[in-house]
């Protein structure tokens, strides 16, 4: 799916293409975290959903609702990461696990956010990324 | 004479560095690492490109000038820190000299009930290894709390549990409060109770010149890299007595007299303890940069630091919202300063102060003992060095209060 991205994740990363310099992209980001219409609560994040890493919480619940599509819910203290997770979540929530197994995060380079891609910031944006593939590619059975 | 701080400057490639987002770079990082002059950057090129060998194993011309140059590297350091040559052990810095002092020192003359003392704001260089020792030899290990409201270490409970204690291992400065602790009286009363004393310098000795045999400490940790010097080499200063105390815990090349089918003769003194091929390059960058710093008094380093600290936390303190850990003000403060914002949280604020070119450290800064003292899981630090100025504080506080009224 690299570079075909679901339609809601289209206009999201044109949003962003449309933001004035980085700083108000990543004021965008904070309103998307705050938002965050997938948000897990802060009362179910555990050790088992959590994001192991050193600068942040992160926590990530990846199941098949009713209808056997996707849903990610996701938590983080830092509000950039929980911006892109809500993003995501945004993306792939109705897709089918075998579609979200497939993505990849180089939207967040379209948005404008390559430096959310780096390996330095760990238990960042990228560490929950995976998580969420490899969830769901268990739960396609892949 | 005042620091001519353009001309220090110049020296340093790195701080005329444009980030990719087109600003320019304002490194406030240097408790983590420090820039390196040009001087030392050459040093090493210049022995890759002209001199390489190994050191002490041949015969040939090479192999005699690696030779020198790592010795002569040796003296410069150990002269820089008023110690003798002998009394220098290379190491890959101050983590693994102070594992040295735990697997070399303490395992061969500690036993069950003995009483090691550390505090709750050392680098987890300096508890865990202590920890683990305490696993496996069932020694005591007695935590020193801070005050919270001061920042101070509690000297009062030093004074508790400093009696009866064989060993305390205190840092000189905190990495994450820049607070300098009273090393002479720490130094003074342990040694009337009878301790040994490891002084983590890892801070310090970036911001005052230490003088080991002034000291009187049985064992000194520094690492090169936070002084101008390159990563991957450090050294333990300790005396010709404690030397004779310890064993080797790495065994191998370099480090033997005689090795045959029935057993090994080590060397004597700091060569029992340097195994295999010495870190030659990294030797001689750390010497160039001793040398490079020996054309400043450290106190005017110190002083400097100082005030642009104390201007940046004073500066800070005006932001609504923020949080200053640390009292740059104090006049030991060496130059750190942590920080939370009260809804902003640390790794955004880091990454938005990157935005503007502002390098500095979120995270437990590897204390988390002092996370947990503080009562908060990580802070944000900006720590300052000799190359640092008025003006990028100016820029960082100004970038800093748009960020807190623009994120808040």
């Amino acid at each position: 799916m690299t570079n075909n991205w679901p339609e809601n994740l289209e206009k999201i990363i044109q949003e962003f293409k449309d933001c004035f310099d980085s700083m108000e992209r990543y004021e965008l980001l904070f309103e998307y975290a705050k938002k965050n219409p997938n948000s897990l609560p802060i009362e179910e994040w555990d050790e088992e959903n959590q994001v192991l890493g050193c600068q942040s919480r992160a926590h990530v619940e990846c199941m098949l609702d009713e209808s056997g599509k996707f849903l990610l819910k996701t938590g983080a203290d830092a509000q950039i990461v929980q911006g892109l997770m809500a993003i995501t979540a945004i993306a792939v929530n109705g897709l089918s696990a075998f579609e979200v197994a497939k993505l990849s995060p180089n939207y967040v380079e379209e948005m404008g956010l390559k430096s959310s891609l780096t390996p330095s910031r760990a238990n960042g944006f990228l560490n929950m990324f995976r998580r969420v593939i490899s969830e769901a590619e268990v739960l396609a059975e892949i | 004479m005042p620091l001519d701080i353009q001309a220090i400057r110049a020296d340093f490639p790195i701080l005329n560095r444009i980030l990719p987002n087109g600003k320019q770079l304002v490194y406030f990082d240097n408790a983590a690492t420090s820039q390196k002059p040009q001087c030392v950057i050459d040093a090493m090129t210049n022995f890759y490109e002209n001199y390489n060998s190994n050191a002490h194993r041949a015969n040939h011309t090479l192999a005699d000038e690696a030779s020198a140059a790592l010795e002569n590297a040796r003296s410069q350091i150990s002269n820089f820190f008023g110690a003798k040559p002998e009394n220098l052990i290379y190491t890959s810095g101050a983590t693994e000299a102070i594992n040295l002092v735990s697997y070399g020192w303490a395992r061969n003359n500690l036993d069950e009930g003995d009483v090691i003392v550390v505090t709750e704001m050392e680098h987890h260089a300096d508890i865990v290894p202590w920890q683990e020792l305490s696993k496996e030899k069932g020694v005591e290990v007695r935590y020193v709390p801070i005050n919270i409201e001061t920042f101070v270490l509690d000297m009062e409970a030093f004074e508790v549990a400093v009696e009866g204690a064989s060993l305390v291992c205190v840092t000189h400065t905190s990495n994450v409060l820049g607070i300098r602790n009273p090393i002479e009286k720490i130094i003074d009363m342990s040694k009337k109770s009878g301790a040994a004393v490891l002084i983590d310098c890892a801070q310090g000795a970036p911001h005052e010149k230490i003088k080991f045999e002034d000291l009187g400490a049985d064992f000194i940790a520094i690492s090169a890299h936070k002084m101008a010097g390159p990563t991957g080499i450090g050294c333990l200063l300790t005396t010709s007595e404690k030397i004779q105390q310890m064993r080797p815990f790495m065994t191998g090349g370099s480090m033997i007299k005689k090795v045959t089918t029935d057993g090994t003769i080590f060397k004597d003194g700091h060569e029992m303890f340097e195994t295999g091929t010495p870190r030659i390059a990294e030797a001689i960058g750390w010497g160039a940069a001793v040398g490079w710093l020996d054309q400043f008094e450290m106190k005017e380093i110190h002083e400097h630091i100082h005030n642009i600290a104390s201007l940046a936390g004073n500066e800070m303190k005006l932001i609504p919202g923020i949080k200053i850990y640390g009292d740059p003000n104090n006049k030991d403060s060496a130059g750190a300063i942590s920080f939370l914002h009260e809804t902003i949280q640390s790794q955004d604020l880091a990454i938005l102060l990157d935005e503007g070119g502002f390098a500095v450290r979120t995270g437990h800064h590897c204390a988390q003992p002092l996370m947990d003292a503080l009562g908060v899981p990580s802070t944000n630090r900006a720590s300052f060095w000799i190359y640092n100025t008025k003006e990028e504080v100016e820029a960082f506080v100004k970038h800093l209060r748009y960020i807190c009224e623009r994120f808040s």
